[in-house]
Parts: structure tokens; C-alpha cells; sequence
């Protein structure tokens, strides 16, 4: 029964992605309802997405909590972890349990047990030989993925890297670099605008955060038309 | 006339990295013989960017070198300071500079402040030989390309002050530290400038205190910085 309800999330998830991959969307707001359908999907605590920038460096584009821990967290694994393991060789690298971690990965186990994660599986975004980022879930309890779910997160980082990729194909042709320096531009100025609520409003980064996002759905605007408009200060919320 | 301005203003911005011939374009929109443009104040040494010819070298070199006169006034009080006949009817006096210039060609001094939000970088001095106004129009529009002036000219001293590795470094990793990012939000929306200026502001104050940018993003964040315009000063700095 759990199997068939995972199983109707699933389509659904797969449904809603493929809706907005047809009706026009916006990459960081289709990046992050991705990870949430994966924490939700998944027996998961936390999920990131990392991008490639110019130089080959992952950066986090969209994680299920904004709290800088997390990011910390994906971001250390994006230097020596299972993150640029998958990065660098193009497959699912997963680390069921992160005290096995060799000792290259020691200032990321050690961030891992300090935010009690214990497990972590990468996946890769590939587009046919190159790589261009990680979908990476992160567990609260040891253990390996199951084969299924790693063939539905393969299948969501799949998704992810046509929808980063197919962003502004329709309007422009574009190579894949720019369109992964759009992607990544576009959350420098969600970080800016997080920032701008964080003065106004005088809430955290990860609130402001919260208010954008329900600002952009309740209105029904783009996540990064609203954060360049508290940038460029023509928008208050 | 709002057209040679914006001129003027692109002219400004595409001497980036030509910082000594910023002169240049004030000689084409404004009535004056002469002007230069300074660095001096809270954080970055008394030095003359850029001046049109030997006389508005002297009027910065003599202004140094007494620790008084109309830039001094300019960046202190944050409002540019007119003196139409410096000489005859001056509207203020100071000690030493007001002698020394006694023997000198010279009617009319104008001193515009360079600032960018809390930061004192310097000021623009003009003269004319003779005795003569500023219009309000002119005196808007050279503040204006003040601000131009000033971006240019921390760009600048941040530029002379980093090794050109570790410029590299800063643009490679400008998607980096989210915290910077925030910290640029918090200060732009704290000042009421564009996200460009802030980040500048952030590494021109990280400069001026010998921190990394970094740290000071943190401190902002953590709210044990902040950069809230304070009554007058900003304030006065513009229209």
C-alpha cells in the first residue's frame, strides 16, 4: 500500500515537473520544488542540487533548507566528498554511512556528524558525456538507497538537467555554460534579495527566504522576477 | 544641456583603469579652468587622481599639506562646499589655506565630496580664475558625476591594494559565500543604492579595516555592522 502511494506521488511529481518544464518557469523555482518532491519522496532528512560554475567549482543552487549548516554541509562535499566523487566520475556515489568516509573526506564527515546526517548518496546531472552539477539526498539514518529509488532520483536529476538546460532555449540559443552561469547568476540575486527582507523586515535569511517563495506562488510570478524586484527596490513584500 | 551630462557620465565610466585622465570629461560640461580629483580621508592616503593642469594640482597639494580648505570641509560635513570669490568675499576663512592662496590666480573654488554610502574616499575640486557661480543645475549634475567618481576611484585603490592573483580569485569566486551575497542585500536596501555599489561598499569597508570580505558579510548578517544612513550625512550628499 506505502508502495502505491510512493508510487502516485511519484507520477505526480514527474506531472508537475513536466508541467512546468511546458508552461515556462523559472530554473532556481523549478530546482527547488525538485528538492522538496525528493525530501518528501525519498526516506530522506535533506536534499541539495549543486552546479558546475565556469571553472568547474560546485555551488549550491537549491537545498531543502536554506539554513547555512546545510549548505555547508554540500558545499564541503563539494570539495572532498561524495558530491565531486559523482561529479568528477559521472556516477551515483553513495556513502551509506558517513563514517566510512576515507580520510580526504574528513572535514565533510565531520560536518555531516556534527548535523547529525549519516548518510549521503550523490547523483549525477549528466547530459549525454559531461556532468554539470549533483542531486544529493542526505539521510538522518545509515543505510543505502533502494534500487528503485535510485532509478527515481536518476530519473528527477534526469528532469532537473533538462529543465536547466531548456530554460531560455526557446528564446535563445545559448551553450550549456551560459546557461548554467544563468542559473547560477539567478540565485546570486535570491541571495541579494534574501538579504534586502532580511534589513526590511528584520527576519532571518531563511525566513526571508520563505517569504519570497510565497510571495512568488501567491502571486504567481517567477521566484527570480520577485528577488530582482526587491534587488532593484521596485518591489516591497 | 541633461544630454552632455550623460555623455559626461558614459565618458566617466569608460575611464575605468585611466583613473588620471578623469578630468577630462568635467572640462566639457562645466564653465571652470581647472580641476582635480583627490583621495583622502578616513582609510585611503592623500593622493591626487587626476588634475586638468598645474594649478588644480597646487590647490590639492596645498590642501594636504595644511590639513584644511574647502575638500576637507567638502568630505567632513558631506555637502559640496562654493566658494564663488574665494579671495575677495570668501564665505568662510580658513587660517592657513586662505593665506596661502593669497598670490594665486583665482576666483572661484567648488569642492564636491566623494562618497559612497559611509565611506569617505576624497573630493573634486574646480576653480576658475576669475570670480563665478555654479548654477543649481550644474551643481546637481557635478554631483552626479561625483558619484561616478567616487565607484571609480575605490575600484581603484581595492585594485592597486590586491596582488593580481588574488584579484583573479575574488571574480572566480564571485558565486561563492553566499554570505556576501546577503550581506550585499542587507546593505543595499540599508543605503537605498544598487546592488553593485553595495558589494563595493562591502569591500571598500573590508579594505579600509583590513578584513576580508567575508568577515564583514558575517558581521553585517549577524547584525554587529550595519551601514543605516545616518541623518545628514548621506542625506546631504545628494540633490
Amino acid at each position: 500500500m506505502i508502495d502505491e502511494t510512493r508510487e502516485d506521488r511519484l507520477i505526480d511529481t514527474f506531472a508537475t515537473l513536466a508541467d512546468t518544464l511546458v508552461a515556462g518557469y523559472d530554473v532556481v523555482d523549478l530546482l527547488q520544488t525538485l528538492v522538496e518532491s525528493c525530501a518528501s519522496l525519498f526516506d530522506i532528512a535533506a536534499a541539495g542540487i549543486l552546479l558546475a560554475d565556469e571553472d568547474g567549482e560546485l555551488e549550491v543552487v537549491a537545498s531543502t533548507s536554506e539554513a547555512s549548516r546545510l549548505v555547508e554541509v554540500m558545499q564541503l562535499s563539494a570539495q572532498a566528498g561524495p558530491c565531486v566523487e559523482c561529479f568528477s566520475t559521472g556516477s551515483v556515489v553513495s556513502l551509506p554511512d558517513v563514517e566510512d568516509s576515507p580520510p580526504a573526506w574528513q572535514r565533510f564527515r565531520d560536518s555531516a556528524r556534527e548535523q547529525g546526517f549519516a548518510a549521503v548518496h550523490a547523483i549525477p546531472l549528466r547530459l549525454r558525456e559531461t556532468t554539470i552539477g549533483t542531486l544529493n539526498l542526505l539521510s538522518n539514518i545509515p543505510g543505502a538507497l533502494r534500487t528503485q529509488d535510485v532509478r527515481a532520483a536518476q530519473a528527477l536529476a534526469d528532469v532537473a538537467t533538462i529543465g536547466i538546460l531548456q530554460e531560455r532555449t526557446v528564446r535563445e540559443s545559448n551553450s550549456v555554460r551560459e546557461q548554467l552561469t544563468l542559473a547560477l547568476n539567478s540565485r546570486v540575486v535570491i541571495e541579494q534579495a534574501k538579504g534586502v527582507l532580511a534589513h526590511t523586515r528584520g527576519v532571518s535569511m531563511e525566513e526571508a527566504f520563505a517569504l519570497i517563495r510565497n510571495h512568488a506562488r501567491s502571486n504567481r510570478v517567477m521566484l527570480s522576477e520577485v528577488a530582482q524586484g526587491l534587488v532593484d527596490q521596485t518591489l516591497v513584500i | 544641456m541633461p544630454e552632455r551630462f550623460a555623455v559626461a557620465e558614459e565618458e566617466l565610466t569608460a575611464l575605468a583603469g585611466n583613473e588620471s585622465r578623469l578630468y577630462e570629461p568635467f572640462l566639457g560640461v562645466l564653465p571652470v579652468d581647472g580641476l582635480s580629483i583627490s583621495t583622502f580621508g578616513d582609510f585611503l592616503q592623500a593622493e591626487t587622481i587626476s588634475a586638468s593642469n598645474a594649478q588644480a594640482f597646487r590647490l590639492d597639494e596645498l590642501q594636504f599639506d595644511l590639513g584644511e580648505g574647502p575638500c576637507w570641509d567638502a568630505l567632513e560635513s558631506g555637502v559640496p562646499v562654493l566658494e564663488p570669490n574665494i579671495r575677495e568675499r570668501p564665505n568662510r576663512v580658513w587660517p592657513a589655506f586662505s593665506e596661502a592662496i593669497i598670490a594665486d590666480d583665482l576666483g572661484a573654488l567648488f569642492a564636491f565630496p566623494l562618497s559612497l554610502g559611509p565611506l569617505r574616499i576624497g573630493a573634486i575640486d574646480l576653480y576658475t580664475s576669475r570670480p563665478s557661480q555654479l548654477s543649481d543645475l550644474n551643481i546637481r549634475r557635478t554631483s552626479d558625476l561625483a558619484t561616478i567618481v567616487s565607484r571609480l576611484v575605490l575600484s581603484r585603490a581595492i585594485r592597486l591594494s590586491q596582488s593580481d592573483s588574488e584579484g583573479e580569485a575574488d571574480t572566480r569566486k564571485q558565486f561563492s559565500h553566499r554570505e556576501v551575497h546577503q550581506a550585499t542585500g542587507m546593505v543595499l536596501s540599508q543605503l537605498g543604492i544598487s546592488a553593485l555599489d553595495a558589494r563595493l561598499v562591502i569591500q571598500g569597508h573590508a579594505f579600509a579595516v583590513g578584513r576580508s570580505m567575508q568577515e564583514i558579510s558575517e558581521e553585517i548578517i549577524d547584525r554587529r555592522l550595519s551601514f543605516a544612513v545616518k541623518e545628514n550625512r548621506i542625506e546631504g550628499s545628494h540633490d
